[in-house]
């Protein structure tokens, strides 16, 4: 095409009113405020959600495996799970009651909640009480300097245990 | 007006892109990324890599609930590793934390057990910084006003260049360790330990108090000193202490590197709390500490050597010769007390000891609390001391005697003179030394000048080598020969009787003429004795007004005192009986604090 490119650029096939530098220069404005105005939601939605709590870390070393010997059932309080080793297998349980977040004890039969009597046996499924559902089982794998490590972002299938 | 705006939406958006990639994506997350891949790089098992893969960068955090205060350190969300003994030759902050039997680290079947676990201790207890920042400048702390930064890592960039080389270094977390290990002898906190007892051997505990330590009031309280600065101030401090205020009259004391390092750990790790306790288990100890011990014995009087060796240890235990000088030890601030017996009485070192003012009204010895049969024995034991230091020549004698205030060039400048009120004389003004009779000079040698830091020689000296010394002063320092003084005619009583008016015409004149360099309440402090040596002479110093004859006084206002700023004042004008109410209006001020006492 003849004649000055910028302009033969800005024509379309159509005939439609041409990309003049007015047009051009509402479309990039408009670009910058709405992207910014997107950008400046996206923050705020991103924002609200808490990128550190208070809470126990979520992934913590218990020990080395020596330290709970086979037939161990020891609940960690402040970490809300117990640990469960029998023979060679190491497994660890939520310590939380299912019901409404109580601190379930470790008995006899298995585990038993103070607050609402709920009861569930040695694997954590419910054998009485209001509780919904059984207790979760969290991933134990061993770290990378030979203490136990449990996940408790993620749960496991109950009676899956790490073999050590 | 579209292209301005255009550019504008454009510099909105790019600044929204900066601050949105600023708050979102993190150093850190690079970091966890690397180490997901360089863990996956190096695990063995299948099942190993999968759990590394399903990992997704997030901020880690231990929080210490079973040790002191609940901390919260997220230092693990950038050194991931630290735990993982397979990244112990990697670059930081990707690095495996040593381990080392000096933190009590064991090794068991070939693999480290570490003793201080990093879920249980934290990371901050040892290293300083701040556990919770996310950013180095906020967890390592490169900040000029905060004064824990990562302690023997972090070397600020407008620390003094000097210096800094010197504080970096593992050495100075033993301040850390001795946090929890507050026993002595720890083998861990050897450099505090030397810390310790370098306080003690350079009497730093004499002006210093440190909680539980020593109870010092002359200088800052160190017992939070590691709170508040940095090793680098406190290094400066040490060093040079003059630095920072102009005004301390802390001595150089002049340490080896080494010694200075101890004793900056030392500093440093006086912060006023144990990490290993909660303020409330400190709360309930402190309250124990000032519980007074059950069924105290009284103490027995003591007599004779019995009281003058327990008066020399309580001498060395309240670190006198940190000022004074004693035997061999000299703390250079304050005057010598080796021969004090000769020079002061019992009766007035007890005197002096109770309250210092009273004796010497400008003295800057704090008046100390202790009890009163602590200053007893004290007094007696510096009483007791009456061995004078050889003096063969004349020459000796200043040396041994003199040159500690005077000066070694016998100009008012000794090592102690600027801690003097008032200032030792200038011998070398022989406006004034070949103005006063020989005779007063001797007596001011003999007798002392009343309520200053000039003791009597009588005791130490006699007539002879009196005689001898001032002899030395006038060929060695004065120099010029000595006139003939001409005798001045002024009486020998104050002719004006004193009372109330005559008093109140002295203290007029006074105000209107004298008070630019005396000051307005006579004290010496006028607005320009500064820029006058030998400064002007306080009157309310009772002991010397008292001391001073109605003659002396008359003599030096009517015709000035020659080698200093006093002005001959008959040639300003003031008469006889003017000079006579002012002689008044002197003693009578002196007179009201006598009765006032």
């Amino acid at each position: 095409m003849a004649g000055n490119p910028k302009f033969a650029h800005n024509k379309d096939a159509a005939g439609e009113p041409g990309m003049n530098r007015r047009r051009m220069l509402a479309w990039f404005s408009g670009f910058g405020l709405f992207g910014s105005a997107i950008l400046s939601a996206f923050s705020n939605l991103v924002f609200i959600k808490p990128r550190a709590t208070y809470g126990q870390p979520q992934r913590f070393n218990i020990g080395k495996p020596e330290e709970f010997p086979s037939g161990t059932r020891m609940a960690l309080d402040t970490r809300r799970v117990c640990v469960v080793r029998e023979g060679d297998k190491i497994a660890a349980i939520s310590t939380t009651c299912t019901h409404l977040g109580c601190i379930v004890s470790v008995a006899d039969t298995g585990f038993a909640c103070p607050c609402h009597g709920s009861r569930y046996d040695q694997d954590g499924n419910v054998t009485g009480g209001p509780a919904p559902k059984a207790l979760p089982w969290y991933k134990v794998s061993l770290a990378p300097n030979g203490e136990l490590e449990i996940d408790k972002d993620t749960e496991v299938e109950p009676g899956s245990y790490l073999n050590v | 007006m579209r292209l301005a705006l255009a550019i504008a939406s454009f510099v909105v958006l790019i600044v929204h892109g900066l601050v949105f990639y600023q708050q979102f994506f993190h150093k850190w997350e690079n970091y966890q990324t690397a180490y997901f891949d360089q863990a996956r790089a190096l695990s063995k098992t299948d099942a190993e890599k999968a759990a590394l893969t399903a990992r997704s960068p997030r901020i880690e955090q231990s929080l210490v609930t079973k040790f002191g205060e609940n901390r919260v350190d997220r230092c693990i969300t950038c050194h991931l590793a630290m735990d993982d003994p397979r990244f112990k030759d990697h670059a930081q902050p990707l690095r495996t934390h040593p381990y080392t039997a000096g933190m009590g680290d064991v090794q068991v079947n070939g693999k480290w057990e570490r003793r201080h676990k990093f879920a249980d201790f934290g990371c901050t207890v040892c290293h300083d910084g701040q556990g919770r920042g996310l950013q180095e400048h906020y967890s390592h702390g490169e900040d000029e006003y905060w004064p824990d930064p990562l302690a023997g890592y972090i070397v600020q960039a407008n620390w003094r260049k000097d210096f800094s080389t010197k504080l970096k270094g593992k050495d100075y977390m033993q301040s850390n360790c001795a946090q929890c290990h507050t026993e002595e002898n720890f083998a861990g906190t050897a450099l505090v330990d030397r810390g310790r007892k370098l306080f003690f051997a350079n009497n730093c505990y004499g002006c210093h108090r440190i909680e539980g330590l020593s109870e010092g009031t002359l200088g800052p309280d160190l017992s939070e000193v590691g709170k508040k600065f940095k090793i680098d101030y406190l290094w400066e401090s040490i060093v040079e202490p003059r630095a920072n205020l102009a005004t301390s009259f802390m001595p150089q004391f002049h340490l080896s590197e080494q010694d200075v390092k101890a004793l900056v750990i030392f500093l440093k790790s006086r912060r006023g709390v144990n990490f290993s306790e909660t303020s409330l288990q400190r709360y309930r100890a402190s309250l124990n500490a000032k519980r007074p011990p059950e069924g105290a014995a009284e103490p027995v009087a003591l007599q004779g050597a019995a009281l003058i060796s327990s008066g020399e240890k309580l001498v060395t235990d309240h670190a006198c010769t940190a000022c004074h000088k004693l035997g061999s030890r000299d703390g250079g601030i304050a005057p010598d007390l080796s021969f004090e017996g000769l020079m002061k009485n019992e009766s007035w070192i007890l005197e002096h000891f109770k309250n210092p003012p009273s004796k010497i009204p400008d003295s800057i010895m704090p008046t100390f609390r202790f009890p009163a049969a602590d200053f007893q024995a004290m007094s007696t034991y510096l009483a007791s001391l009456k061995t004078p230091p050889p003096m063969p020549t004349p020459a000796d004698t200043f040396k041994e005697l003199c040159q500690r205030c005077h000066g070694e060039k016998g100009d008012g400048h000794g090592p102690i003179a600027i801690y003097l009120d008032p200032y030792p004389r200038d011998l070398t003004k022989a406006g004034f030394i070949n103005s006063k009779p020989v005779e007063r000079l001797q007596n001011s040698i003999k007798n002392g000048v009343a309520g200053t830091s000039m003791p009597s020689w009588g005791q130490v000296l006699n007539d002879n080598q009196i005689q001898g010394v001032l002899q030395y002063v006038f060929t060695t320092y004065t120099k010029e020969p000595r006139k003939e003084i001409t005798a001045r005619k002024v009486p020998e009583k104050n002719p004006v009787a004193a009372s109330a008016e005559s008093m109140a015409r002295g203290e007029d004149t006074f105000v209107r003429r004298c008070s630019g360099c005396h000051g307005r309440k006579a004290d010496g402090k006028g607005p320009n004795s500064l820029d006058i040596l030998p400064r002007p002479r306080n009157l309310r110093n009772t002991a010397f007004v008292d001391s001073v004859s109605d003659r002396r006084l008359f003599e030096s206002i009517l015709y000035g005192v020659q080698g200093s700023a006093m002005p001959s004042w008959i040639d300003y004008g003031l008469s006889q009986n003017e000079v006579g109410d002012l002689v008044n209006f002197i003693r009578g001020i002196n007179a009201r604090s006598a009765a006032r006492k």
